[in-house]
């Protein structure tokens, strides 16, 4: 199936009435929740997962993804209005667009950001459509011990990647890994650290090990601290930017959607990171930098469009090579195996419905986000206004909830809760969660191939060195742990300066 | 890094200690086939090692003390109310629980007047009952009140 042939197949999914509700749903729950700070879009994809237990695996991914993509958009609001992240990667927004909301020019700002990540989403998306099926079919020729190696680049990336420090993300790796093999092993059907626990017996679940690693952490991190939200109260008038506007944002809109594509690709640096690099990118290019920080147009365009374009991106290692990009990619593959698919090379070749439909989704989401999002705003900002004190135990109900109906079971919400107490501590004495989630989910096919390979090869470990692509993995692995001993890392910039 | 790091680390090696004696009675296997211990041992032992770094570098190292613990009290008890709600969930089936929660929630943890507790944790339960049971049609426990 051809990329044409392939998206008009996809748009035949996508545009049924009941898809285009789940993009729907999808698109304004994740605005919802990139608006709300408090919960992320990983704490909202798994509240929501259990509920799409009872339909079919396309639009289940559908609407997951749309709450992705919706949670990009959503998080320039809270930050040009309310100068709050919504979400992470929108902290950059806040540096200009709340600037221009202050001097009056909130309009422009939240419509170059809207325009800006719908032109990115759409450019990115094509772009996955092209690379993924390609890098696919090149993955096919991988075997154990590529697949293997692969992995732990992942794994080496996503912690040399990582804003805190190097040595607590490789500590939280091992973690994972170690928490990864409870349960049973699937070779000789022995159980690995269950203690007699049912819930333990097929594994940690990744799902309430998420919920409570990002959303009751998050809760515990926020009670009783003052949130000073203190929202523009004047009416937003002018949404569509002027001619200088435009002329001041095209370039760095499409400099930020192709920086924010190409990165987004690249384990480990999710879309926080890329954001940074688009605005420092902006700084440098311009005429006149000093107006960064002061309510420069550019500083809005550039990062949420490449915020965007990196979310796309995030797809391409997961849909072609199951390899999760970051936690949210790393619950969207929990998800899949949830459904009964198995990810990697084959899933765009053995599900082509699947990836097509999620890809033509994709298409429909960013068009209801830009119709949708514009004139919603004023709801938004209605939104903005719910204190706290009533939206925290609300997230902490949907939390516990949402992790009793994954089984029916109170072992999850036991999970849940316990991994919510390491994920508040983690945070506090600044330790990187999404290392150890990534380790969760790649360790049992780690496991898997390194068997595999180790079988293969008779016990050598050579296998591993003398095949081109896993050297080659390997390399940039031991490279990724080696140049933080030189003080190289491209992160250092964001690190927090205590660290 | 921070102070805590040093308690933090040894506890960590502590912890990989134990792990690797548990996989190695799980069974670390041979190369050419691999036992169901062998992947928790090799990360154990890779914990171990960076753990010991930590506290190292956490000694020896410029630490700063920055972890600060404000509202403790109130961390604690969202943190005894989730549990609660766990432990009662079933028994008391999700409704009367849901409204247990916002409601010890409003009114112990962000210390708001009974009527406005009351009032929202009765909208809340409500609205739970009407989303998961009547609408996304979830199976949850109904509890004392479905006997």
């Amino acid at each position: 199936m051809d990329a044409l042939e392939g998206l008009l197949y996809g748009f035949s999914l996508a545009l049924t009435l009941k898809n285009l509700a789940f993009v729907f749903a999808g698109v304004l729950l994740g605005t919802l929740v990139g608006v709300l700070p408090g919960i992320g879009p990983a704490a909202a994809i798994s509240l929501l997962l259990p509920s799409t237990f009872h339909t079919d695996p396309i639009s289940s991914m559908i609407m997951l993804c749309g709450l992705y993509y919706g949670t990009m958009y959503g998080g320039s609001t809270t930050s040009i209005l309310a100068n709050i992240p919504g979400e992470a990667a929108s902290i950059v927004t806040c540096f200009d667009g709340y600037q221009m909301a202050r001097q009056g020019r909130a309009g422009p700002a939240l419509g170059i950001a809207a325009f800006g990540s719908f032109f990115a989403g759409t450019i990115a998306v094509v772009g996955l459509m092209l690379l993924a099926p390609t890098l696919a079919s090149f993955a096919l020729k991988f075997g154990s011990p590529e697949y293997f190696s692969l992995m732990v680049m992942a794994m080496t990336l996503v912690t040399y990647l990582s804003q805190g420090s190097i040595l607590k993300s490789l500590m939280m790796a091992a973690l994972g890994l170690i928490l990864s093999t409870i349960g049973l092993d699937p070779v000789t059907s022995s159980l690995r650290f269950t203690y007699d626990i049912l819930v333990l017996r097929d594994g940690l679940g990744i799902v309430p090990a998420v919920m409570g690693l990002f959303g009751v952490s998050e809760v515990l991190l926020n009670v009783g601290a003052i949130m000073n939200r203190e929202i523009l109260q004047s009416e937003i008038k002018g949404l569509l930017p002027n001619r200088q506007d435009w002329k001041d944002s095209s370039m760095p809109i499409v400099r930020g959607s192709l920086l924010g594509f190409f990165l987004g690709i690249i384990p480990g640096l999710g879309t926080i990171i890329p954001t940074f690099l688009s605005y420092g990118l902006e700084k440098r290019l311009s005429r006149n930098p000093n107006k960064f920080g002061t309510g420069a147009i550019e500083g809005v365009a550039a990062p949420e469009s490449c915020n965007n374009a990196a979310a796309t991106a995030n797809f391409v290692p997961m849909l072609s090579l199951g390899i999760p990009a970051n936690p949210i990619m790393a619950i969207l593959l929990g998800a899949l195996t949830i459904y009964g698919l198995q990810p990697g090379p084959l899933l765009i070749t053995e599900h082509a419905d699947l990836f097509w439909g999620v890809i033509a989704s994709m298409y429909v989401a960013n068009v209801m986000l830009l119709i949708l999002n514009l004139p919603l705003i004023p709801l938004w900002v209605q939104i903005l206004k719910i204190p706290y004190t009533i939206l925290y135990p609300l997230i902490l109900l949907f939390c516990l909830i949402g992790s009793y109906s994954l089984n029916n079971n109170v072992g999850d919400v036991i999970i849940m809760c316990v991994f919510g107490a390491i994920g508040f501590l983690m945070k506090k004495f600044r330790y990187e969660p999404a290392p150890l989630v990534l380790a969760l989910v790649l360790g049992p096919m780690m496991e898997d191939n390194l068997r595999q390979a180790l079988l293969i090869s008779g016990g050598s470990f050579t296998m591993f060195l003398t095949r081109p692509l896993s050297s080659v993995f390997l390399i940039v692995s031991v490279a990724a742990l080696l140049l933080p001993l030189l003080k190289i890392r491209p992160t250092a910039k964001f690190r927090q300066p205590e660290e | 890094m921070v102070k805590a790091d040093r308690w933090i680390g040894l506890l960590f090696a502590l912890f990989s200690l134990y792990i690797c004696v548990e996989s190695f009675r799980l069974g670390l296997g041979s190369y050419q086939q691999p036992g169901p211990g062998l992947i928790s041992f090799g990360a154990g032992v890779i914990l171990g090692v960076l753990s010991l770094v930590l506290v190292f570098v956490a000694f020896f190292g410029r630490t700063i003390e920055r972890e600060t613990w404000h509202n403790r009290g109130q961390i604690v008890m969202v943190f005894l109310a989730i549990l609660g709600f766990t432990l009662l969930l079933e028994w008391l089936g999700f409704i009367l629980a849901a409204f247990l929660l916002v409601w010890f929630l409003l009114k112990f943890v962000e210390r708001r007047g009974w009527g406005f507790s009351v009032g929202v944790a009765l909208a809340v339960a409500g609205a739970s009952y009407v989303v998961f049971d009547l609408w996304l049609s979830a199976q949850l426990p109904a509890g004392i009140l479905g006997s």
